[in-house]
């Protein structure tokens, strides 16, 4: 009895799978030709394909912008369907997709994903991409400069194609106007400011991302700017004693931070909640039209302002791609494609919507474009495009991070 | 005589009454704030943007709920299927490697169940039982089982044997010794497993994640990016939507039992 129930199940199994082999060989011949076909055949091959978008979901406004702006023109002019998938962890889905390819699943749910840095550089590693189909984007052809370090490289790992660039994040403080009206603008500067406001400056514990990305402007600032480390973290050598006036001045500052520097808040969520409260006067987030939008939900004073440094602050670029196995890859292109149009990248920038700065490059949009993205009220707290534009650093590649982050509990948490 | 103990009577519900709705009374607050600052008791202004994107935005809130009760319903009705053979056979017999099976059945209480979840995974995948119900059903059995299994357990323990030998004796088969004898005894401890089963599966997140790949989304999917993401308001609106749905899954149940002895009193009598 019991063997025959496991034949019979063990039966049904070779031939699905069988079946799904055939099927798999198809696809692949089907699926490779799009990485080569004119853009009709890809568009006509697209329409009435469902995409599931796969994001980090805890923002009302993006998650809106994505089901109420995008999804229904993308509906209408092409007849695509695009599904929104909230997740909250990049990393769970890179993981899920390893185990997807070591256990050949060939027809995945994930079409889209939104991706950078490490994650992008695991998904490279380990082959979860599907292949180079940026430059079949029309534009992505027409209004990316695809040779700018910052859409060509994604935190030093040459992108080749396997996704492309959706939005620009750069790195701003955030600080209450009336409470500090001349706000530092060098990491001198901010030193002074944390030993006249005590108790009124933190950053977030490393490893998080923000707070990570705060140390390495001071260690841009304090070691003598960032070109110095355009190179792999092994070739050099002193790099140890390099990184110490770093953590000279982390720890000369320490004693001034909220709660005198016995603790840091554990995340960049928490430290935004000591600032909406009024605890901390200044806080920072990688995202330069947070604060506005915080503003807009009551969150934040409406005195909130922004600021970056003389020196720059870090920027990065994040990207959209296509697992190996998506099911729907015609259909995430098209997208894609739609997801980076002049229109949609306009209303991305609205704090309203997002405020996210946008890929494309100014310069190769026409009179008309630029006009309607210089419109967009990018509220008070938010800093202009051209200022962010000309205080913009190129990030450190991920080998760096580690180092700094492991650093950073060693020199400074346990100290 | 009587007054004093009237009187604690009264002090200790609104004690125990205080105790369970105070958290509510933050959660409530921060959901509708708009503006609250430091030293405010109450926020400025009142704003329902976070209740109107829960319920009525383009969030699908109300498919997840319905998503699920769904699950947690099947998994409870699947847990006691198993959980009372199980505990049946832990009480009553006594045999070789009873505690090694004890310790497997209640493993998942200690062992995290991600850490199963990340192997399982792989073997779904080639089932093809992920993206599915049925496969966060099942993934979601083994941190609810234990629960189910020690209440049951606790129940079997205070029925004697004595008890269906009776029956047997004045005559009745198999079948309607359990369901006379067995069950209505058993029932407080089924009920019991069942709410925990009930509670935890709806709270699972990242074994959802896994298995349901994003294709299964429950309300928890739909809740934890907001609680680590840093959007208090909705956070909250969220977890009182989550907590709303909870205890009235309880109370269903509660009502469903006072039937149940209302019923059998009834058929006791007449």
């Amino acid at each position: 009895m019991k063997n025959s129930v496991f034949l019979a199940s063990s039966f049904l199994l070779l031939t699905l799978s069988a079946c799904s082999q055939n099927v798999d060989e198809q696809t692949a011949k089907e699926t490779d030709q799009l990485l080569t076909s004119d853009w009709q055949t890809i568009a006509d091959s697209a329409a009435g394909q469902q995409v599931n978008m796969y994001m980090w979901g805890g923002s009302e406004n993006i998650n809106q912008y994505i089901d109420e702006w995008v999804a229904p023109r993308l509906k209408k002019e092409h007849d695509v369907e695009l599904n929104r998938i909230p997740m909250n962890d990049s990393q769970d889905i890179i993981n899920q997709l390893v185990d997807e390819k070591f256990a050949d699943k060939s027809s995945g749910s994930m079409d889209v994903i939104w991706i950078n840095g490490e994650n992008f550089k695991t998904a490279k590693d380990n082959d979860l991409l599907w292949g180079s189909f940026s430059g079949q984007l029309p534009y992505f052809n027409d209004f990316i400069d695809k040779d700018a370090p910052e859409i060509a490289y994604d935190f030093g790992e040459p992108v080749d194609g396997l996704e492309a660039p959706w939005g620009k994040a750069q790195f701003v403080f955030v600080h209450d106007e009336s409470k500090s009206p001349n706000p530092p603008k060098s990491m001198n500067q901010l030193a002074e400011w944390v030993q006249e406001n005590p108790r009124q400056f933190t950053y977030p514990a490393l490893p998080d991302f923000t707070g990570s990305a705060f140390v390495r402007h001071v260690l841009y600032e304090t070691t003598g700017g960032y070109e110095q480390y355009q190179q792999p973290a092994a070739s050099i050598p002193d790099l140890e004693t390099k990184l110490e006036p770093m953590w000279d001045y982390l720890n000369s500052i320490e004693p001034y931070l909220w709660r005198d520097g016995e603790t840091y808040p554990e995340s960049l969520a928490k430290q935004d909640q000591l600032y909406a409260s009024g605890e901390i006067g200044m806080t920072m987030s990688y995202d330069p039209a947070l604060a506005a939008s915080e503003v807009l939900k009551g969150r934040f004073t409406e005195s909130t302002r922004t600021f970056v440094l003389d020196g720059g602050t870090l920027s990065n670029t994040h990207f959209l791609s296509i697992p190996f196995n998506s099911s729907a890859k015609a259909g995430a292109m098209v997208a894609i494609n739609e997801l980076m149009s002049p229109e949609a990248q306009t209303a991305k920038l609205s704090p309203e919507n997002w405020g996210d700065l946008t890929a494309l490059d100014f310069t190769l949009l026409s009179l008309e474009q630029q006009d309607a993205m210089n419109d967009v009220d990018l509220g008070a707290a938010t800093l202009s495009l051209t200022e962010l534009e000309e205080h913009r650093l190129p990030e450190l590649s991920s080998d760096y991070i580690e180092i700094i982050e492991k650093g950073w509990l060693q020199h400074v948490a346990k100290e | 005589m009587k007054n004093p103990l009237v009187f604690i009577k009264i002090i200790l519900s609104v004690l125990v009454f205080l105790l369970m709705l105070l958290p509510f009374v933050p959660l409530i607050l921060t959901s509708m704030s708009f503006g609250w600052q430091w030293p405010a008791i109450l926020p400025e202004l009142i704003s329902f943007r976070a209740w109107d994107y829960v319920l009525f935005g383009s969030s699908g809130t109300w498919q997840a709920v319905g998503v699920s009760l769904l699950i947690a319903l099947i998994v409870t009705a699947v847990n006691v299927l198993l959980a009372v053979p199980a505990a049946n056979a832990l009480v009553r017999n006594s045999f070789r490697g009873k505690w090694l099976m004890e310790a497997i059945i209640f493993a998942p209480i200690i062992i995290p169940p991600f850490v199963a979840v990340m192997g399982i995974h792989l073997t779904f995948l080639k089932l093809g039982l992920t993206e599915t119900v049925i496969g966060v059903v099942l993934a979601h059995i083994s941190p609810t089982l234990p629960y189910m299994v020690r209440a049951i357990m606790i129940s079997y323990q205070t029925l004697s044997i004595d008890w269906e030998d009776q029956a047997r004796m004045l005559g009745a088969g198999p079948i309607s010794r359990f369901t006379l004898v067995v069950l209505p005894h058993l029932l407080p401890g089924i009920v019991a497993g069942a709410s925990l089963s009930i509670l935890i599966s709806l709270s699972q997140y990242l074994i959802t994640f896994i298995i349901g790949s994003g294709q299964v989304v429950t309300l928890s999917i739909l809740l934890f990016p907001f609680i680590s993401g840093g959007d208090p308001a909705i956070a909250s609106a969220y977890s009182l939507l989550f907590a709303g749905m909870a205890i009235m899954t309880l109370l269903g149940l509660d009502v469903l039992l006072k039937k149940y002895y209302q019923q059998k009193s009834r058929d006791t009598l007449g």
